[in-house]
């Protein structure tokens, strides 16, 4: 399955309005700044709640993070990477950095919670994994990975958990944990990689 | 972490974006991203494959007040850029120029990729275009360089009393001059440091019409021509 003309073209032309509105900031532009906020702000908010799972620390990660947009816009490089993986990787950074920040063994994960989401139909990390309609040969690759190495990437990335706090919430020998993560790893990257899903070569 | 080691920089990267680093760890990857850019080239890489997993995530509005905060905080750290009062002062009108970046992004890409070009490893790189985001001037440099290529790829007609002058905008105070330009053909000019260095603040370049010679002020005197953004190419 890959993505159609129209999504591609789709997400180009959102691409280059971001951007657009990146360059304008850079030159203290308040009201492209306020344009790339309200475009922007649900998604990336969604993002930090979603790690940090407290709706005050998700406002002040994301208050932060533009502001930071704000004083970097110029350093933003267009032919690195797409607007909305720069944006989204400056709140999801401050959000780990806020994560790790805390007691190193204090995750207040509930286990059963945790276990109920991922085991029944509410939306869990993995079905947001599975759901990225934006990227269809994502979703293929990850679909094609084993359910342990899946389940460990989703709570990687949507709870920001650590090798150690994987291997303890999902009763596993830290060795193994390591190794899903890794092996999933190595098998996303040869397959997006595989499918030409590189975004930035469709500049 | 032996970083240098085929495979590992690729590693950490790909762990460091997920999200599965330690606190050392993590801060570890983060200091030695400003200083080794195969790792910073590839955390990139793994920020590309991985963030759209974030796109599967249902936007949720952040409340008003997050809006509010952020200006407040803005307003404290980027006082408005002292613009002398002239059509510098103007900054609608460099926002409509920096609009043009993207427009000439692909011109960029011709001449940039086209099979002869012989690419250093790291490049700097501004597309000035006019308000018809039509690309007239491209100016690149070699980050550990001191020279700024400027070659015009298409004809510029100036009176001749005028000066092509060309500025570096800064984030915050005057633009600074980096010299006159001839109306055509290439100009070398020498910046003050590596290039990497000199311009990796400047949001934008620009270019002004001045009286011959170049601006009596110091500062831009007459209209802005073109301008476009400074990007970094790998």
């Amino acid at each position: 399955m890959t993505a159609t003309p129209e999504d591609v073209s789709r997400q180009i032309e959102r691409g280059a309005r971001l951007m657009e509105l990146l360059a304008r900031t850079a030159l203290a532009d308040q009201r492209a700044f306020a344009e790339l906020y309200r475009l922007t702000a649900s998604h990336l908010y969604a993002v930090a709640l979603r790690i940090l799972r407290e709706s005050a620390l998700a406002e002040e990660v994301l208050q932060e993070s533009f502001v930071s947009i704000w004083n970097n816009a110029g350093t933003y490089l267009s032919a690195r990477s797409q607007p909305l993986t720069w944006l989204t990787s400056i709140v999801r950074n401050r959000c780990l950095d806020h994560l790790r920040r805390r007691a190193l063994d204090t995750v207040t994960i509930d286990d059963e919670e945790e276990g109920m989401a991922i085991a029944d139909d509410n939306p869990s990390p993995l079905d947001m994994l599975l759901a990225s309609a934006d990227a269809r040969a994502l979703r293929r690759c990850v679909e094609a990975l084993d359910a342990d190495q899946r389940q460990a990437v989703a709570l990687a990335f949507y709870r920001g958990l650590t090798h150690s706090q994987l291997a303890r919430h999902l009763k596993q020998p830290l060795g193994t944990v390591k190794s899903w993560v890794r092996r999933a790893l190595e098998r996303l990257k040869s397959c997006l990689d595989g499918a030409g899903i590189n975004r930035s070569s469709e500049r | 972490m032996k970083l240098n080691a085929p495979g590992i920089a690729d590693a950490v990267a790909a762990e460091y974006v997920l999200g599965t680093l330690s606190a050392l760890t993590r801060a570890r990857v983060q200091r030695l991203v400003r200083v080794n850019p195969g790792l910073a080239g590839a955390v990139l890489a793994w920020e590309e494959r991985l963030l759209p997993f974030a796109e599967g995530l249902t936007p949720i509005a952040p409340p008003a007040r997050v809006w509010a905060r952020i200006l407040q905080g803005i307003d404290a750290d980027r006082a408005p850029a002292e613009a002398p009062s002239s059509i510098w002062g103007n900054l609608g009108l460099w926002r409509g120029l920096a609009l043009t970046g993207f427009a000439t992004a692909l011109a960029l890409a011709v001449v940039l990729f086209a099979p002869t070009a012989e690419r250093p490893e790291q490049t700097l790189v501004a597309v000035l275009a006019g308000q018809d985001a039509k690309p007239v001037l491209i100016a690149s440099a070699d980050r550990t360089g001191r020279t700024l290529l400027v070659k015009a790829v298409a004809p510029v007609e100036i009176a001749a009393d005028r000066t092509l002058e060309l500025w570096a905008l800064q984030a915050a105070g005057n633009p600074r001059s980096l010299g006159v330009l001839p109306p055509s053909g290439v100009a070398r000019i020498t910046l003050p440091g590596p290039a990497g260095a000199t311009l990796s603040s400047i949001p934008a370049l620009a270019v002004s019409l001045e009286p011959r010679g170049g601006s009596p002020t110091g500062l831009p005197t007459g209209p802005v021509l073109f301008s476009g953004p400074v990007q970094q190419l790998y």
